[in-house]
């Protein structure tokens, strides 16, 4: 068979593996338009980068096969170990608020899924995500590696200590629910940083509460959304 | 139904075996039914959360119900051996009770996603199912004897209920002697004493497949149980998931399972003021029921950590110098701490769980470093209105600490649970224990809506105000933090300078003043505004219900002690309006499953019971047909609508749910019994319709002396109270025993073919009441829904004289 017969058949079946692959994928890219467009942009996230950002974060991936086909539905669902991962649109809500920057060093707390992290890794310069769950930490970080997001790195700890080498931050954002802010996340957060947590009791709702430091240091909170998360594990 | 004498060989059926074998089968896998339907409550709430009385109900009645269907499908194969039948479903219900537990655990199965995955409820149908198996192997066992056997129904009837009240009688000084994981082991004996009375034949041989199947029961007494799987949403399943979890201590009891387990990840601080920037030390967490219970800080008693000033619950400390304290439940030693690190002269606690006490106390004493030296406290082992009723000593602040725990619900998660001390006697009672200018104060989550806090608000000034205690604005602070809030109410009004204390302390912690209003910052967001605005109107807006409020925020009493039911079903509409798609993790769980459970409990009725008894029917007019079904469907209904309604009420005067649940139960069982023994004086129409009358009467009257003497019994000892409470359903309960065995002779002595049915009937019915008890204590309170109970026997009694006439004429 001669060379030029060969390079064409490849190009062939590549070009048909792509296509199959994008064929595959298809159907999740109009469920997660459909899922920036209903359940995030028309509920007040507005902000383009957030949006585009969603727009390109395979949500489907990040959950286990069973629950694929629900994953661009609006409610969390679940990921082992008594976890969750957030809905849509918390997800942006969050986001939003934290008015991520190309520069910013973002910290995560509960890692879970990774979705959370990818997202924010799309807006920000370096993703630093603490998991307490073993489990969950290498199946996140093996997730988001698959998936290419070189700037997110994953460990497994505590993550009320936050990450201290790697302070400050410019933004925190901790997606699993505590009673209280922790005190060595306020001390690791930078001069003009911004921090999100959900505030409250487990199988309740909770307040998501917006802290802002400002240049001097000083910290002012606000209760910004009523929400219902998993709880922060050992909080 | 053939009259003809069974033919096989190998049969039980002989004159002189009969009731010596029969009978005493019958009581003992009468009372392994019963220790089984408090055991599972026991599992249940440890596995998953405790709102599972009115499922566990539901499912014995329904395994019953379908027991008597199955018969009259297979009636003509059981004529023909029907004692060989009866001992075989003996031998198979004792190891059943056992088995299904262990293979409902490998149904994956969490009520928790019952609302979001549809995928559940059938899970849960199979879960649900499961458990029932047990109910229905004995209800076979039950039915076989006066349905085949021709016995009288009143004995055996009187059998099965003496058994049960047995069976309730061991099963609660059994859970004081059993880890909860080997609490089936007593249903499983009990099975294995009834099948001792069913292994031979009538000849006195020795049957050796029934020595076999008792060998294998015997088998199962003697392996390990199987592990408790619990819900992974659990706070138990939770916490030892952290890396280097384990568990330091535990202990069980009647009021339930009790564990501290210590893992490094643990730092709990509800509500932490911003201002701390100390650590917080190692942390043990207690656990009741794998539900969050209190924390136990490492060497806490020997340096009380300073994290523990820095909460919205310390105010009434800052309002108080050296203050006398009780505390209303133990949260391991927090409290206690609390209340040394910020000047206590003495503390008091009263928790009621034995275990709880003895944990913390003995068991943890060497983690925790004891009480602080210097501080004289007390523990005392009793209810708080219990307490509150009896003891006479005077306080200066009384602390209901995290209101919205499962510390003040006797059936854990909120909404379903009562929780006798927020209702306005309860507060009433803590109020009078106050000395001058002396403080109640709660604390609790803070949500959006503000719900807890405006609620007790509300009871506070309902209760000042009926003491002339006015205006009741004026003896109120209200604060929140982060995501708490704190509460203090007094008899006698703030000064200003007083105020200017909580002003200060929320400055200086960085909470939120928002009561009095004057001394409250302006400003804050929308759910700050709200929040004010709610607390504004509780203390000085128009008294009674805001029709429209999306949330059921009246003062509750104890004739409807849900203090966390906040769910008006009326603006459930306008609620998921507004919430759109996020309304789920607002809507109360414990009243949702409760709805969830009533509906899925009623598909399996409907499709076992039923649908079977609608084909199997033969040879019965309608009429028949409507007045059997009439008539045993009020019992059913009736039956459980009493018997739950006084076991809720029972909790308030015995202290906890088992208590009331073994006495409620067991007690009605005892006494139905006895009526059912007797029942055969009574089937003339004449007679019955005395019975009928006098059921309707004892039972309003019942509950009426019941309640009226809640109050002074509430101070007496645990052996008065018991008596009281058993005193006052006794007439009822011996009356209640009367009808069904009446009404099943009746249809025997035209043929029994229409017995089944009724059975069905009667079970649906039964079913369906168990949880219809709970909703009608959740919305129109105990007495209406004894009242309903009883106008539903009055029925009864007019369709009584119809049952079977039609059938014979």
């Amino acid at each position: 068979m001669s060379f030029l017969r060969l390079v064409t058949i490849a190009a062939a079946v590549l070009s048909a593996a792509l296509h199959a692959a994008l064929a595959t994928d298809e159907p999740y890219l109009q469920k997660r338009a459909a899922m920036v467009r209903d359940q995030i942009e028309r509920e007040g996230v507005t902000d383009p980068r957030v949006l585009a950002a969603m727009r390109d974060v395979p949500r489907h991936l990040f959950v286990s096969p069973s629950f694929r086909a629900k994953a661009y539905e609006p409610y969390p669902l679940p990921i082992g170990e008594g976890q969750t991962i957030s809905q849509p649109y918390i997800v942006g809500f969050m986001t939003q608020i934290l008015r991520l920057k190309e520069t910013d060093r973002v910290l995560e707390v509960g890692t879970g899924s990774g979705y959370q992290a990818a997202v924010a890794a799309k807006l920000a310069a370096e993703v630093y995500s603490v998991e307490i769950l073993e489990s969950l930490a290498v199946r996140s970080r093996r997730t988001l590696s698959d998936l290419g997001f070189r700037n997110v790195v994953v460990r497994q700890g505590d993550g009320y200590y936050g990450w201290e080498e790697k302070a400050p931050f410019d933004a925190i954002i901790v997606t699993c629910a505590g009673g209280h802010i922790p005190p060595p996340l306020l001390r690791q957060l930078g001069n003009g940083g911004r921090m999100i947590m959900p505030v409250g009791g487990p199988f309740m709702t909770q307040n998501l509460v917006f802290i802002e430091k400002d240049a001097r240091g000083s910290i002012t909170h606000r209760n910004v959304l009523p929400v219902a998360f998993v709880r922060l594990l050992g909080h | 139904m053939s009259t003809a004498e069974p033919r096989d060989r190998g049969d039980l059926v002989f004159a002189g075996a009969k009731a010596e074998r029969v009978v005493p089968a019958v009581f003992f896998l009468s009372a392994a039914t019963l220790a089984n339907e408090i055991v599972l409550i026991r599992l249940l709430s440890f596995r998953f959360w405790p709102h599972f009385v009115p499922l566990i109900v539901s499912q014995a009645m329904l395994g019953f119900g379908v027991a008597g269907v199955a018969l009259q499908i297979v009636r003509r194969r059981v004529e023909r051996s029907p004692g060989r039948l009866f001992a075989w479903m003996v031998l198979l219900a004792a190891p059943a009770f056992d088995l299904a537990f262990r293979a409902s655990q490998f149904v994956s199965f969490d009520p928790f996603l019952l609302l979001w995955d549809p995928v559940a409820w059938p899970r849960f149908g199979v879960f649900f199912f499961l458990l029932a198996v047990p109910f229905f192997l004995s209800g076979c066992a039950m039915a076989i004897p006066f349905a085949f056997l021709r016995f009288r129904p009143g004995p055996v009837y009187a059998a099965s209920f003496a058994g049960s009240a047995a069976g309730a009688l061991v099963a609660l000084p059994f859970l004081m002697l059993a880890p909860t994981g080997w609490l089936l082991r007593l249903p499983l004996a009990l099975g294995a004493v009834a099948c001792a009375f069913v292994l031979s034949d009538k000849g006195g041989g020795l049957r050796k497949g029934r020595a076999a199947a008792l060998c294998a029961v015997l088998f199962l007494l003697v392996i390990p149980p199987a592990d408790l799987k619990l819900s992974p949403y659990k706070d138990l399943a939770a916490v030892r998931n952290l890396p280097g979890a384990r568990e330091i201590a535990s202990r069980f009891g009647i009021s339930g399972d009790y564990r501290a387990v210590f893992a490094p990840g643990v730092h709990s601080a509800p509500g932490l003021s911003i201002r701390f920037a100390g650590e917080i030390p190692p942390q043990a967490t207690l656990f009741a029921d794998g539900e969050q219970r209190g924390i136990v800080p490492k060497d806490g008693g020997r340096t009380p950590p300073a994290y523990l000033g820095y909460f919205p619950a310390v105010l009434p400390y800052r309002l108080f110098e050296h203050p006398r304290v009780l505390q209303l439940g133990l949260r391991g030693t927090e409290g206690v701490l609390t209340a040394a690190a910020n000047g206590a002269s003495s503390v008091t606690i009263v928790e009621p769980a034995q275990e709880l006490v003895r944990l913390v106390r003995e068991d943890l004493s060497e983690f925790s470093g004891g009480w602080p030296g210097s501080l004289p406290v007390e523990i005392r082992e009793e209810g708080a209105r219990n307490f509150l009723a009896r003891d006479r000593r005077i306080f200066d602040v009384i602390e209901a600490a995290d209101i919205s725990s499962a510390t003040f619900s006797s059936l854990g998660v909120h909404a379903t649970g009562e929780t006798f001390l927020l209702t306005r006697e309860g507060i009433r009672a803590a109020l009078a224990r106050l000395g001058e200018g002396g403080l109640l104060a709660f604390s609790g989550w803070l949500k959006a809506p503000p719900r807890e806090n405006v609620k007790i608000l509300r009871t506070i000034r309902a209760e000042l105000s009926a003491a002339r205690l006015v205006p009741a604005a004026d003896r109120v602070a209200a604060i929140h933090g982060w995501g708490t809030f704190s509460v203090v109410a007094r008899r006698t009004p703030f000064h200003p300078a007083e105020i200017d204390r909580v002003r200060r302390f929320c400055s200086d912690y960085g909470y939120s003043m928002v009561w009095p209003a004057a001394g409250a910052e302006a400003g804050g967001g929308a759910e700050e505004r709200a929040l004010r605005e709610a607390v504004s109107d509780a203390m000085t807006g128009p008294p009674g219900e805001r029709e429209t409020e999306l949330f059921d925020l009246s003062p509750v009493t104890d004739d409807s002690p849900y203090f966390h039911r906040f769910l008006r079903l009326r603006t459930l509409p306008e609620f998921k309006r507004l919430l759109g798609s996020q309304w789920i993790p607002f809507v109360e769980w414990g009243i949702v499953f409760l709805v969830l459970s009533l509906g899925v409990s009623l598909v399996l009725a409907a499709m076992l019971l039923l649908l079977p008894a609608a084909f199997v029917r033969d040879g019965t007019g309608e009429a028949a047909t409507i007045s059997v079904a009439g008539y045993f469907s009020a019992l059913g209904l009736a039956y459980m609508l009493v018997e739950l309604t006084f076991l809720k009420a029972g909790i308030l005067i015995l202290g906890d749910t088992i208590r009331a649940a073994g006495l409620a139960i067991g007690g009605f069982s005892f006494f139905s019994g006895i009526g059912s023994a007797v029942s055969g004086r009574w089937e003339s129409e004449r007679a019955m319709k005395r019975v009928f009358a006098g059921i309707a009467v004892c039972v309003v009257a019942g509950f009426v002396i019941l309640s009226a003497a809640a109050s002074p019994l509430l101070a007496r000892g645990w052996a008065m109270r018991t008596a009281a409470f058993v005193a006052t359903l006794a007439p009822a309960a011996f009356l209640m025993g009367i009808p069904f065995p009446a009404a099943i002779s009746r249809l025997a002595a035209v043929g029994g073919s229409a017995i089944p049915f009724a059975w069905a009937v009667n079970g649906f019915f039964s079913v369906a009441g168990a949880s219809l008890a709970s909703i009608g204590a959740l919305w129109l309170g105990f007495r209406w829904t004894v009242v309903i109970g009883a106008v539903l026997y009055v029925m009864a009694g007019l369709l009584f004289p119809r049952v079977g006439r039609e059938i014979r004429s």
